[in-house]
């Protein structure tokens, strides 16, 4: 199983999701669809959304990963995607979740921000999500 | 994908039947070979549970007639642009034979006749290629012009809207990751474009990395452009490769832009080309200033075809001075185009069209054999530069050859002919084109670099070359009084180039300062309009009187 773990960690822009009021529901709606999918096709992954920006990384199985990752290029919802990191994985990072939240949107921009200007900011990013997850999951609750 | 009951295949069952129609179902039924049956309206009324599962059709949708298009849109087997190709073959009875499913494998079609206004098609897997055989290519028997031309026929004279959208760097990802990642590239391509467009819109692939999309909504057509321009351009995941290509539109409308699907084809191909000589990413919407620009065009290129023949062409001759002693050194032979109605024609617009066409082979020899001839008829000492083209550096034999006969017609000595390429010339194929130089030095003949400069592996190239000279590009000469590092770029490079043995030459000296400057620099001649520009043939008697200084022209004279 993991010989053939995939992963693949991006970065896109937000072109739809509008006031903050509205971000917690949109999210919701985006998580609950990605996690319906991501639990049918054994894609784990983690979602940041953050000031107009998506990091996202998904794991899982080659073929299922293609298949999620060319879903989503097709989501006129956001734009500009940035590929940062994809390549065999040898393990899972978010084994625990169909898609993970990670932390409260008005927290984590600058440290995406900052994340992104870095030379490796796939490692980055990944560190970053890994890190807020847990925080990104209590936000959501209290929304 | 098999068929679960038997009951359900038979659109319209439950009608009486008697006993040899219900044989002939039941033979139907138990067929490996799959059949489609279509009525006169181009619905489906009969698919076997073989050729559901061909098709990777749930027959249990297939109990009710339904258009063939509806039909095929369902599967799960052909990719969109596949089922829409098939689906107008066998709607016109003319199977394209062979149909690429998305995994790779090959379906064999045929319309086995019709009856009435019923037609029969049959269905069946193509057998794997065994070793050693060919292998097959799955973008290759999709689908065809003839399809797209056909459907857009049929959707003129009304409204319809023509999107042509080209993938930008295609043939890189072919070479860099191999044509199965190019081929499953283009499909998962393919998908984006059919999950934008309406299910009435055609869709096809036209060239090698070229769709079209027919709309019939024109209105949305722009913005559909924008958004599959956008789309197609945001990375592709496929066997582990992150790929990202770009892509550029070009719109045109019928009826106003093309009554016909030719014409109407023709209007999006230029827009097309106009989206990507615009720098690519863009939509660009046909106009008539594309047509009348592209028929300006083949006007030119017949104009130019015709002017070799007709003798067209001059050569006219701009001097240099040689900076040691304010001599004259030689000259440099430019072509000039004499156009009846146009007048003189600048180089750039005709150099460049002329090497597209290939014409620049036969219009280089003859101002090569033409310049010849003149310097043959100068004083001893002055020499004649002719440039090169990367066309005529491509052939190994041919130049040196031309080069031999040219000087031996006009009894030149081969080093009072120079010949000039550029950097980039030289760059396009170095192995040839050093071996026709290495030709050229053996026959005396001298070798300059021109333009240098500009291109972007001077050092290297000048490693792999004896030039004997550097034409300085016109744009340091430009500068010199304004940019310090203008000054700096002349200097370093008459440093070099004494450094290396080769003579430099500041092209496009206009003023006595800049004549100066490039003096103080170490450049050892000059050209350009402080000199003189370049003149016809009957006035170069004249000209080199006039810059010959009387002593040389006595010791010209008696010797």
């Amino acid at each position: 199983m993991t010989a053939d773990l995939y992963r693949i960690v991006y970065c896109s822009r937000n072109t739809i999701l509008g006031l903050s009021e509205d971000h917690a529901a949109q999210l919701e709606t985006i998580l609950a669809k990605s996690r319906e999918n991501n639990a049918r096709d054994g894609v784990t992954g983690a979602l940041l959304y953050s000031e107009g920006c998506f990091a996202q990384t998904l794991e899982g199985p080659l073929d299922a990963v293609q298949q999620v990752f060319e879903r989503i290029q097709c989501d006129h919802r956001h734009g500009e995607v940035t590929v940062l990191q994809a390549g065999p994985a040898e393990s899972r990072l978010f084994g625990a979740w169909t898609m993970a939240l990670a932390a409260p949107p008005d927290t984590a921009g600058e440290a995406l921000q900052q994340a992104l200007l870095h030379q490796d900011a796939g490692a980055d990013v990944l560190a970053l999500l890994n890190g807020l997850v847990s925080r990104g999951e209590d936000w959501l609750a209290a929304a | 994908m098999a068929a679960r009951t038997g009951a359900d295949w038979r659109p319209g069952k439950g009608r009486p039947r008697n006993g040899r129609s219900a044989l002939a179902e039941a033979a139907l039924e138990r067929a490996a070979e799959g059949f489609i049956g279509m009525d006169g309206e181009g619905r489906v009324v009969l698919c076997n549970p073989a050729a559901a599962a061909l098709l990777g059709i749930a027959p249990s949708g297939l109990w009710r007639p339904a258009p063939l298009a509806a039909v095929l849109a369902r599967s799960t087997t052909l990719d969109p642009v596949s089922a829409t190709a098939l689906a107008h073959a066998l709607w016109h009875g003319a199977p394209p034979g062979e149909i690429a499913q998305a995994d790779g494998s090959v379906l064999l079609v045929a319309v086995d006749g019709t009856t009435g206004d019923y037609r029969l098609a049959s269905l069946r897997l193509k057998p794997a290629p065994g070793r050693g055989g060919d292998p097959v290519d799955p973008m290759t028997v999709s689908n065809g012009g003839k399809d797209f031309h056909d459907r857009l026929t049929a959707m003129l004279p009304g409204p319809v809207a023509l999107l042509l959208i080209g993938l930008d760097r295609f043939r890189a990802v072919n070479d860099s990751h191999g044509h199965p990642v190019g081929d499953a590239l283009l499909q998962v391509v393919a998908k984006r474009i059919r999950s934008v467009v309406r299910e009435e819109d055609v869709v096809s692939r036209l060239g090698s990395d070229e769709f079209a999309v027919a709309m019939r909504n024109p209105a949305a057509a722009q913005g559909m452009g924008a958004r599959l321009v956008d789309l197609l351009s945001r990375p592709y995941l496929i066997q582990g490769h992150v790929i990202t290509v770009g892509a550029s539109a070009g719109l045109a409308t019928g009826p106003q832009d093309g009554a016909d699907a030719a014409s109407l084809a023709r209007a999006a191909v230029l827009a097309l080309l106009q989206a990507k000589a615009d720098g690519r990413g863009t939509v660009q919407v046909f106009n008539g200033a594309m047509e009348t620009h592209s028929r300006e065009r083949r006007q030119l290129e017949d104009d130019l075809r015709r002017a070799l023949a007709l003798q067209q062409f001059e050569v006219h001759y701009q001097p240099q001075l040689s900076l040691d002693d304010d001599g004259l050194a030689g000259f440099e032979a430019l072509v000039r185009w004499r156009h009846p109605e146009r007048g003189l024609v600048p180089p750039d617009q005709f150099i460049p069209l002329a090497e597209e066409l290939g014409l620049i082979v036969p219009l280089g020899e003859w101002v090569l054999r033409t310049a010849c001839r003149e310097a043959a008829s100068w004083p001893a000492h002055l020499w004649v530069a002719v440039n090169v083209s990367a066309k005529q550096l491509a052939d190994r034999d041919r130049l040196p050859r031309a080069v031999a006969a040219a000087l031996a017609a006009a009894g030149l000595p081969g080093h009072r002919l120079e010949v000039e390429i550029t950097e980039s010339a030289l760059a396009r194929n170095e192995v040839d084109a050093l071996h026709v130089l290495h030709a050229l030095h053996k026959l005396g003949v001298r070798i300059s670099m021109d333009d240098f400069g500009t291109g972007y592996s001077s050092l290297s190239q000048l490693r792999s070359f004896p030039f004997d000279k550097l034409k300085i590009d016109r744009s340091f000469v430009r500068d010199l009084a304004s940019s310090t590092e203008a000054v700096a770029m002349v200097r370093a490079i008459s440093a070099l180039g004494a450094s290396l043995g080769m003579t430099t030459t500041a092209e496009g000296v206009e003023t006595a300062d800049q004549k100066r400057v490039v003096a103080a620099d170490g450049c050892t001649s000059i050209q350009g309009y402080l000199v003189s520009r370049p003149v016809p043939a009957a006035d170069l008697p004249g000209l080199i009187a006039k810059l010959t200084p009387a002593t040389s022209a006595i010791a010209e004279r008696i010797s």
